[in-house]
């Protein structure tokens, strides 16, 4: 037998060690080449989606290589520990360093080599699955077909041969620096824990608390300027806090023998330092990964339902004509007829109203405000099912749009609310109340005034004209085509609002695509990066509960150990990532002074639910490994 | 105390393995029993038996009156627990723990007091004579420190019956004496009964029956007289009667 060949038969009749790593990294590039598919799709490259996106997309190809790198890194740093006792031996039995290197070199081309390949294949699976999904879930109108992704496959194949010639050197490397009674005893020794001081653990726990600080202190524009000294210092701030704060916390628990000799727990808290390094650093990347979806997801999500939602709102009639200040008389009748024509063909129902605008000078300051006639007003909020409003004859009641005002500052209803206004025939009339409402749709607020002091008003001193249409009961794929045709004949006069929530959905669909795509790779690559923790280092828990079911452990200790052990793997990064997701949320909502609450609840939310299950579905496995290798 | 009645094993495999037939044994409450035999012989697996690790294929085992291969799983745990101890040829001590924490472990699961706990284990491994080492973890220790840690494990809560598989297999003839001794004073102390698997004559000499098995039977059994010295011949006698070369025991540590 050659020196070869027992490499070869080394990983074959190794396969249960060996499998954990393969399919970490093959999961590792799958989700690259996923990833990469996308990237290269004709669609986008075609140039009709934002650039921005694709930026966006470069830089998230970007991390998601740079994590890849360091998973792989990991995966094999813990492959290779659960291996030095056998290094140990063969070193022991007469191999040279030089052998040994050369078969970690071997096995682990032969592995990233197979890895890249199933990962590839796999991939191309899991992209047409995803298209699918894209196809029916999103408006997207240069259609994700499915294509046969060549540069992907070669950009994926590059990268990762490389990536795993790289590591596969630098293992090597790392295989000469270690003692061979080191190597033996490897499977006894931790691999440490990192140094835990106190003076770091406050520093990290201060290092969050600023970041969080800052990032909830900061408004408008200032949150971009912030966002980048943000982002460093809750990202370090989060290492620390997993690499010191954890493990000194872990250590005065071991220290405390009343917390750690109770019951399970040694077991438990021994492990988890005992494996402190590889879940600091586990922990670290998927809190982090984490968050990146969240956040990505949660922006995406918030600054779509920022754009819809305020003009759902504002825009409550199915269409609202404005014309042109220069337009005369005859091209208002004419558009008008246009649109009921439309209407008419398309078969439907609509209630129309028309009014004349007048607008005032020297009413309040420096502003000209619109001045509404109670009939009138109250003709446009039947239409869409407001109250009406009846003022006294010397009252006026004011009207303000809020859901319209994005800006700052005052409101305009309190500018209008002090300004009595004094008629010429010596009558004034008081502004009384504020009423909120969508009728009219102007943005600055204006009064309405009981019909028979309306006639007092004269001479306005400027004019405008508006006409809305509310259909009954329309389907919204007839609105659409509605609104697309009026579209075509009347431009920029007429707000028809489904046609155009719809063109919105349709430029945002593909980046949302994209959004979602990358929250979901990530995410589901921190949950994998966990799982594969676990699976790496189920062969030594195995022994380790056979060992103790031998002195007697009962079930529901084991489970007990068991499930906690799962659970604060899977959750103590989600946690901290909810907790860093949710700030940086709020923090673009004081960005877009938006509430994002209902927005960032319903991500978090959903992102924990399939956090939990995850840990369920995975717990279930792990738990019926662990009992049979016990039985 | 404890009772074997027919027991056989029969290991399934590609080729069915005859490893232990109608074996029946008994011993009473504070006895001190050696097994020896030739390697391969079943004496490991007969152990695995009655320390309720293996099943039996067909007979019986009563420990106290029960037996516990028909206990419900988690009354097995912690029947394990709490009657039996054991020091297993390969020591199975846990190598994240401390060596102290290896030796209160199977308290810990009881939730006796940490009081309580440390007092034990400190005398156990004061008359052990391994408190120098009792922070330390498990790949910092010797051979022989590690056999007295797993002494000291399977003694920590008392049981009633302590098995153990080749206690003074790491062990020099210094240290093997000590530990021998150790056993027999608990023995004599705690009425605990014993049951050894050896190799190593002088350490069955200690015992009060020395049983014989060869080719998964039981072959023969020898007492104790009154003088250790020649029950220790006997011993090696019937080793080579046996076909076990004799001479193989370290005839030197006498
Ligand atoms: N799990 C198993 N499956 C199949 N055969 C087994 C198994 N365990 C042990 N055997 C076989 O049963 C026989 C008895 O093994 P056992 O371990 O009881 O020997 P032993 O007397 O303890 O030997 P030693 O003194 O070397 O420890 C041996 O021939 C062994 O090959
Ligand atoms: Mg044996």
């Amino acid at each position: 037998m050659t020196f070869r060949q027992f490499a070869f038969n080394n990983v074959l009749r190794n396969k249960r060690l060996y499998i954990a790593y393969f399919l970490s990294s093959l999961f590792t590039v799958m989700v690259f080449f996923t990833f990469a598919i996308f990237a290269f799709h004709p669609a986008f490259s075609g140039g009709k989606v934002n650039q921005n996106a694709l930026i966006g997309m470069a830089v998230a190809g970007g991390i998601i290589y740079v994590f890849s790198f360091f998973f792989v890194l990991y995966s094999m740093s813990s492959f290779l520990q659960s291996r030095k006792k056998e290094f140990g031996l063969l070193i022991m039995f007469g191999a040279s360093n030089k052998q040994i290197r050369w078969m970690v070199f071997l096995e682990n081309i032969l592995i990233g080599f197979f890895a890249t390949v199933g990962g590839i294949l796999t991939g191309l699976v899991f992209a047409k699955a995803i298209l699918l999904i894209a196809e029916n879930v999103l408006i997207i109108e240069e259609s994700l077909y499915f294509y046969f992704p060549t540069w992907a496959i070669i950009i994926t194949f590059i990268s990762f041969i490389f990536l795993f010639f790289c590591i596969s050197l630098f293992v090597s490397f790392i295989l000469r620096t270690n003692k061979l009674v080191d190597l033996i005893k490897g499977d006894k020794k931790s691999k440490g824990e990192p140094k835990a001081s106190v003076i770091l653990s406050v520093f990290a726990a201060l290092l969050i608390a600023v970041g969080y600080g800052v990032s909830l202190y900061v408004e408008g524009l200032q949150v971009v300027a912030a966002l980048i000294p943000v982002v460093l210092v809750v990202t370090l701030g989060t290492y620390l806090l997993f690499t010191q704060l954890s493990v000194y916390i872990i250590r005065r628990l071991k220290g405390n023998k009343l917390v750690f000799w109770r019951k399970t727990n040694m077991l438990l808290f021994s492990d988890l330092s005992f494996r402190m390094k590889d879940n600091a650093r586990t922990f670290f990347m998927v809190a982090i990964i984490s968050t990146v979806a969240f956040s990505a997801i949660g922006t995406l999500y918030g600054f779509q339902s920022y754009l819809t939602k305020g003009m759902k709102e504002v825009n409550q009639y199915t269409l609202s004509y404005s014309p042109w200040g220069n337009d005369s008389n005859e091209t208002i009748e004419n558009d008008l007829s246009i649109i009921n024509g439309i209407l008419e063909e398309e078969k439907i129902d609509s209630k129309m109203e028309t009014l004349e605008l007048t607008y005032f000078d020297n009413l309040i300051p420096d502003a000209r405000v619109l001045v509404v006639k109670a009939s009138d007003y109250n003709r446009f909020a039947a239409l869409i099912g407001e109250s009406e409003v009846h003022p006294a004859e010397q009252e006026a009641i004011v009207v303000e749009q809020s859901s319209a005002m994005l800006s700052e500052g005052p409101k305009a209803s309190e500018l209008l609310m002090d300004s009595p206004i004094a008629l010429k025939d010596g009558t004034i009339v008081l502004p009384s109340q504020v009423v909120d409402t969508e009728v009219l749709n102007i943005m600055t607020g204006y009064y309405v005034v009981h019909d028979n002091v309306f006639e007092k008003f004269t001479s306005p001193d400027y004019r405008d004209f508006i006409a809305v249409w509310k259909a009954e009961d329309a389907g919204k794929e007839q609105l659409i085509e509605v609104g697309s045709k009026i579209n075509e004949a009347i431009e920029y006069k007429v707000t028809a609002i489904d046609y155009q929530l719809y063109e919105i959905d349709k430029t945002f669909g593909p980046i949302l695509f994209i959004g979602l795509f990358i929250g979901i790779v990530f995410f589901v690559s921190a949950g994998s990066f966990l799982y594969f923790r676990l699976f790496t280092d189920l062969e030594g828990e195995k022994q380790k509960f056979s060992s103790i079911a031998k002195i007697g452990l009962t079930d529901s200790e084991l489970k007990k150990v068991v499930n906690r052990q799962v659970a604060l793997l899977f959750f103590s990064p989600i946690v901290v990532a909810l907790i860093h997701g949710a700030v940086a949320l709020t923090a673009l909502s004081n960005f877009f002074n938006y509430n994002l609450t209902v927005e960032a609840s319903i991500v978090l939310g959903s992102f924990t639910l399939i956090q939990i299950i995850y840990f369920l579905i995975v717990r279930y496995f792990y738990v019926k490994q662990v009992m049979r290798a016990v039985m | 105390m404890l009772k074997l009645t027919k027991v056989s094993k029969i290991y399934e495999g590609k080729v069915a393995y005859r490893a232990l037939t109608d074996i029946d044994l008994e011993i009473e409450k504070g006895e001190f029993v050696a097994i020896m035999g030739p390697s391969g012989s079943g004496k490991t697996t007969l152990l695995n038996i009655i320390s309720t690790n293996d099943s039996p294929t067909t007979g019986q085992v009563e420990i106290d009156g029960r037996d516990p291969h028909k206990l419900k799983k988690n009354a097995l745990a912690k029947f394990r627990r709490n009657e039996l101890g054991f020091i297993f040829q390969d020591f199975n001590l846990l190598h994240t723990l401390t060596v102290e924490e290896n030796i209160v472990l199977p308290l810990t699961l009881d939730g006796t007091r940490v009081k309580e706990m440390k007092e034990k284990a400190h005398q156990l491994a004061k008359s052990l004579g391994i408190e120098a080492i009792m922070s330390k973890r498990t790949y910092e220790i010797s051979g022989g420190q590690a056999q007295r840690v797993a002494i000291a494990r399977a003694m920590i809560h008392e049981p009633k019956l302590l098995l153990a598989d080749e206690p003074t297999g790491n062990l020099d003839s210094k240290a093997s004496k000590d530990v021998m001794g150790m056993l027999v004073s608990i023995n004599e102390r705690e009425k605990t009964s014993l049951l050894m698997v050896t190799h190593d004559p002088q350490a069955a000499s200690y015992s009060d029956r020395v049983v014989f098995i060869r080719d998964g039977r039981l072959h023969s059994e020898i007492h104790r007289g009154e003088s250790r010295q020649a029950f220790f011949q006997k011993i090696i006698d019937m080793l080579s009667l046996m076909g076990g070369d004799g001479n193989d025991f370290s005839s030197v540590r006498v």
